[in-house]
């Protein structure tokens, strides 16, 4: 892990600035039968979906705002929502493999009538781990709701999820390419353990360092 | 007390100082002494001289040669005071003692040197020099070396034995006229080096005869002294060397990073959402980790340090020049090999020994 080192390179002075756009494709099955959304029974609708993320970064720390959005429908486009989701974050790197991140975190299931919602204070952790130092980088990303609410009956319960991709850094390039597979998994209580799970596959390219 | 009795006394006084006077001077004082007397043409009194230079113990006894001056001036003497069988007889330890030495012709009249001719051609005697200590390097030519001396014409033999017996190498056998030097260059008969020990040097007439010389002999020591030789140089090794492959480590570390990140990908729904039916995306990210660990590992596998393999090829044929260079000059140093032989007092060997 230590041999991430020389793969983060990081300003030790003025801020920099980072941007990371991603596109993709979500999955989500829902079984929470949400009131107006369509009735009983599971749902399953997906969808693409684009996004972004800016990164304030200090040194050692950073804090950032990201947003994704897009319209999942299902198999026979008889059910259509769609997604928003918008977070803020304040996250640390105590070493070069590790970065802890923790902050609100919104999603919005709409359609026509109805909005769900979800929020939650999340707390994540990351671990690099490199491939090809300083250009091939995997990791594992997993986080859990601290506090989380949802406006459906019976409330939110545990909500979790995890993340793991390959980070590909061009040389001689200012971008770097990041595949990522992304899993949620969020409980609504009292509704016969009902949940809603989320599944994303993104392509993002990121600009600035950290 | 009479007049008489006091001259007495005093005479007896006086002697016995000069006597106890005469005992305490050396023998070289009293060879000098005896030799101004017989220039005085006063030979009772040089006579007595001489024969007590001659007579002292060992502790005090005169050198080979200035044994040999004593006995010339003894037999020049005992011949001018009309004794002639004491001459001869004084010639004859000469002769004895050292058969190459000559009376000088210039000092001693022409009946005293044919009289020693007489005595020398009568007494048939060998002797042999040898230096106290001499350093042989058989590889320089630096040999050994005794002379042979003989009073008159004599055939002899020149033998080296363990001091046992056992016989070692002849060193010559032939006629010696007057003197002859003999050499040995430290090797037995079979052509090795002397061990260190030792041996005996013995020169004996060919075809002994009782009233023929006595064989003399010399015990030598024999010491092997081997050359300081150059240590070997130290085995090349690491740090010396440089690595000539990169590590293994890397490579494998990287694919472990890519098939683990890959599993979890895998296995992150089966973790976090148990139970639910997760798509097959994540195989297909799993699949490009784990792809990407293959990547890295074959991207880092070892391979060859050229560089590093050219330096290492310099050092080893440095480290093997350096090498055979001690190689070559420790052989050279070891057949420079040094005999140490040191002499013991000729003396005459025992009737019958071999």
């Amino acid at each position: 892990m230590a041999l991430a080192a020389p793969a983060v390179v990081r300003s030790q002075g003025r801020p920099t600035l980072a941007f990371r756009g991603d596109a993709g494709l979500v999955w989500v099955r829902s079984d929470s039968a949400p009131a107006g959304v369509g009735g009983a029974g599971p749902v399953r609708i997906r969808g693409p979906v684009l996004g972004g993320e800016g990164r304030l970064v200090f040194s050692q720390f950073a804090v950032g705002v990201g947003l994704l959005s897009g319209t999942l429908q299902n198999a026979d486009q008889t059910v259509k929502r769609d997604l928003i989701e918008g977070r803020l974050l304040v996250a640390a790197r105590p070493v070069p493999w590790l970065e802890m991140s923790v902050g609100p975190f919104v999603r919005a299931y709409v359609t026509d009538s109805s909005t769900e919602r979800w929020v939650f204070w999340q707390a994540r952790a990351r671990v690099d781990a490199p491939i090809v130092t300083a250009s091939l980088t995997s990791y594992v990303e997993l986080w859990r709701a601290l506090s989380s609410q949802v406006n459906l009956v019976g409330g939110a319960g545990r909500v979790q999820g995890g993340e793991a991709g390959v980070v590909y850094r061009p040389p001689q390039r200012p971008y770097v390419l990041r595949l990522a597979y992304r899993v949620d998994d969020a409980v609504v209580r009292a509704v016969g353990s009902g949940s809603e799970t989320l599944e994303a596959i993104t392509l993002a390219v990121t600009v600035g360092g950290w | 007390m009479t007049r008489a009795t006091v001259c007495l006394a005093l005479s007896l006084l006086l002697g016995g100082a000069r006597v106890l006077r005469a005992q305490s001077q050396s023998a070289s004082d009293l060879l000098g002494r005896g030799v101004r007397h017989y220039q005085a043409l006063e030979y009772d009194a040089a006579a007595a001289l001489l024969e007590q230079s001659l007579g002292r113990d060992s502790a005090a006894a005169l050198a080979d040669s200035l044994r040999a001056r004593a006995l010339s001036y003894l037999a020049a003497t005992e011949l001018f005071r009309g004794q002639r069988d004491s001459a001869v007889a004084a010639f004859r330890q000469l002769v004895l003692l050292n058969p190459h030495y000559r009376p000088d012709e210039l000092i001693f009249p022409p009946q005293v040197t044919n009289l020693f001719q007489e005595v020398r051609r009568a007494t048939r005697a060998i002797a042999v020099a040898v230096p106290p200590v001499t350093e042989l390097r058989p590889r320089l030519e630096r040999f050994f070396t005794a002379r042979v001396l003989a009073s008159s014409l004599a055939d002899v033999a020149v033998t080296l034995a363990q001091e046992d017996g056992t016989p070692v190498r002849e060193l010559y056998n032939g006629p010696v006229a007057d003197s002859v030097v003999v050499t040995w260059d430290g090797r037995t008969a079979a052509g090795a080096l002397a061990e260190n020990g030792r041996y005996v040097l013995r020169v004996a007439p060919r075809s002994p005869t009782p009233d023929g010389p006595r064989a003399r002999q010399v015990l030598l020591e024999v010491k092997q002294e081997p050359p300081d030789t150059l240590p070997w140089p130290p085995d090349l090794t690491t740090p010396t060397l440089l690595p000539e492959r990169t590590s293994g480590a890397p490579a494998f570390r990287s694919l472990a990073a890519g098939l683990v990140v890959g599993a979890a990908a895998v296995a992150l729904p089966s973790l976090l959402a148990r139970g639910k039916d997760a798509t097959g995306a994540r195989f297909a990210v799993g699949a490009a980790v784990g792809i990407s660990g293959f990547v890295g590992f074959f991207a880092r596998k070892p391979r060859p340090l050229e560089a590093n393999v050219r330096a290492n090829a310099s050092l080893r044929e440095t480290w093997k020049k350096k090498l055979e260079a001690v190689r070559t000059e420790n052989a050279t140093r070891l057949r420079s090999i040094r005999l140490v032989v040191r002499a013991g007092p000729e003396t005459i060997a025992e009737r019958g020994s071999p």
